[in-house]
């Protein structure tokens, strides 16, 4: 008969894989400042508040009423394909929520994982001076694909501005500003103080939201229960 | 006749010692392979893995429809495939010869999938992530263990 030995390390190693994935999950859904869990309203416990501390760029690049009940905070990278996928996602939370969501979008580069990333949040930011900051920005992450492994994106940029009417040739100048690097620059230090690590990440009344949250039916509901906590 | 005998089982278990040697590095191979894609398979999971990052270039990798078959994270398939080498690997040190033969098969195959993955990487996404190269460094390696092996037991 042979022995009962080898059965059991593999039982240990088994139990040790399992054990080890459990606590690995739980610690990545965890992670962040206070994670906002899907059944408990978040007004429930205290944490910091991403309004604290460092402001980032002023003012801030909103959609909807600073009095809406539930502010949602996003740190993104223009270039990065799942933020690319979250942008209809937020459009359609701001549809259904209208008046009671406002949306904050804060420039989060990374560069450089992604070669054009600083190009085209300085895009959107000189956009923004002629206040089509929120056209750029659809027009980015709409046209991502097309873009984001082209040699030289200057001219597809250019191109951007032109069709949501900028005047380009101020739009030429105003890319390159130090106006439009300070506001990246600014709305990278609040991610930094927040502990953003990478894009997309999210904010729901100051508190990070788990990317597992980020799809549209998960959004919807730590939104609407951001909106019962509230009352 | 024990002299003989002595002298014949000395190459003999030499040789069992050897192939011992080969089987525990084989399993300890196994185990890192095992942490590193259950990792994966958690960040899978938890969406982790899909987040752009400064550091990685996994996002690119992990959230490409590769990453996934049958509905399932291509990282626990790994994980499995890593935990069944390790499990053959114990047995064959353990005597079990069919678990010894059964290790060259499932090794060579997650060595096929291992190419095909980095060539997936380096002519398709057209990005690498560091994880999935390491467990392809551990296949590699494993992979050149069990045919030495094999060839020295043919012998």
């Amino acid at each position: 008969m042979k022995s009962k030995t080898p059965f059991i390390i593999i039982l240990l190693v088994l139990a040790v894989a399992i054990g080890g994935a459990w606590y690995l999950k739980k610690a990545a859904t965890s992670q962040g400042h206070g994670a906002i869990s899907n059944r408990t309203p978040a007004s429930n416990t205290t944490p910091p508040p991403a309004t604290a501390g460092v402001n980032g760029a002023e003012p801030p690049h909103t959609l909807g009423p600073t009095s809406a009940k539930v502010h949602l905070e996003e740190f993104g990278d223009f270039e990065c394909p799942p933020c690319g996928l979250l942008h209809p996602i937020l459009q359609q939370m701001q549809t259904e929520f209208s008046d009671r969501l406002q949306i904050t979008f804060r420039e989060f580069p990374l560069v450089p994982t992604h070669q054009h990333a600083m190009a085209a949040a300085s895009a959107a930011e000189a956009a923004a001076l002629q206040g089509k900051f929120w056209e750029m920005h659809d027009l980015l992450y709409e046209h991502q694909k097309d873009w984001h492994e082209v040699f030289d994106v200057r001219p597809i940029f250019e191109g951007y501005a032109k069709q949501i009417g900028l005047d380009v040739e101020r739009y030429k100048r105003d890319v390159n500003s130090d106006p439009v690097a300070d506001r990246i620059i600014q709305d990278g230090k609040r991610g930094h103080y927040l502990g953003v690590k990478g894009t997309p990440t999210v904010f729901l009344n100051g508190r990070e939201v788990p990317f597992e949250s980020l799809p549209a039916d998960k959004l919807r509901v730590l939104i609407n229960s951001e909106l019962s906590g509230s009352k | 006749m024990t002299i003989e005998s002595s002298t014949l089982s000395k190459p003999s278990s030499l040789a069992a010692k050897r192939r011992n040697l080969f089987y525990i590095a084989i399993a300890l191979l196994s185990l890192v392979g095992l942490a590193d894609s259950i990792y994966l398979t958690v960040q899978h999971i938890t969406g982790e893995s899909v987040r752009c990052t400064i550091i990685s270039g996994c996002s690119e990798v992990l959230s490409s429809s590769y990453a996934v078959i049958g509905g399932y994270p291509l990282a626990s398939i790994g994980a499995f495939a890593y935990f069944s080498v390790f499990s053959l690997a114990i047995l064959a040190v353990f005597g079990y010869r069919l678990a010894g033969q059964l290790l060259l098969p499932v090794v060579l195959a997650m060595c096929l999938v291992s190419l095909w993955l980095i060539y997936l990487q380096a002519f398709v996404i057209r990005h690498f992530c560091q994880f999935c190269l390491l467990s392809a460094g551990i296949t590699f390696t494993m992979t050149v263990l069990v045919l030495v092996n094999w060839r020295l037991n043919r012998r």
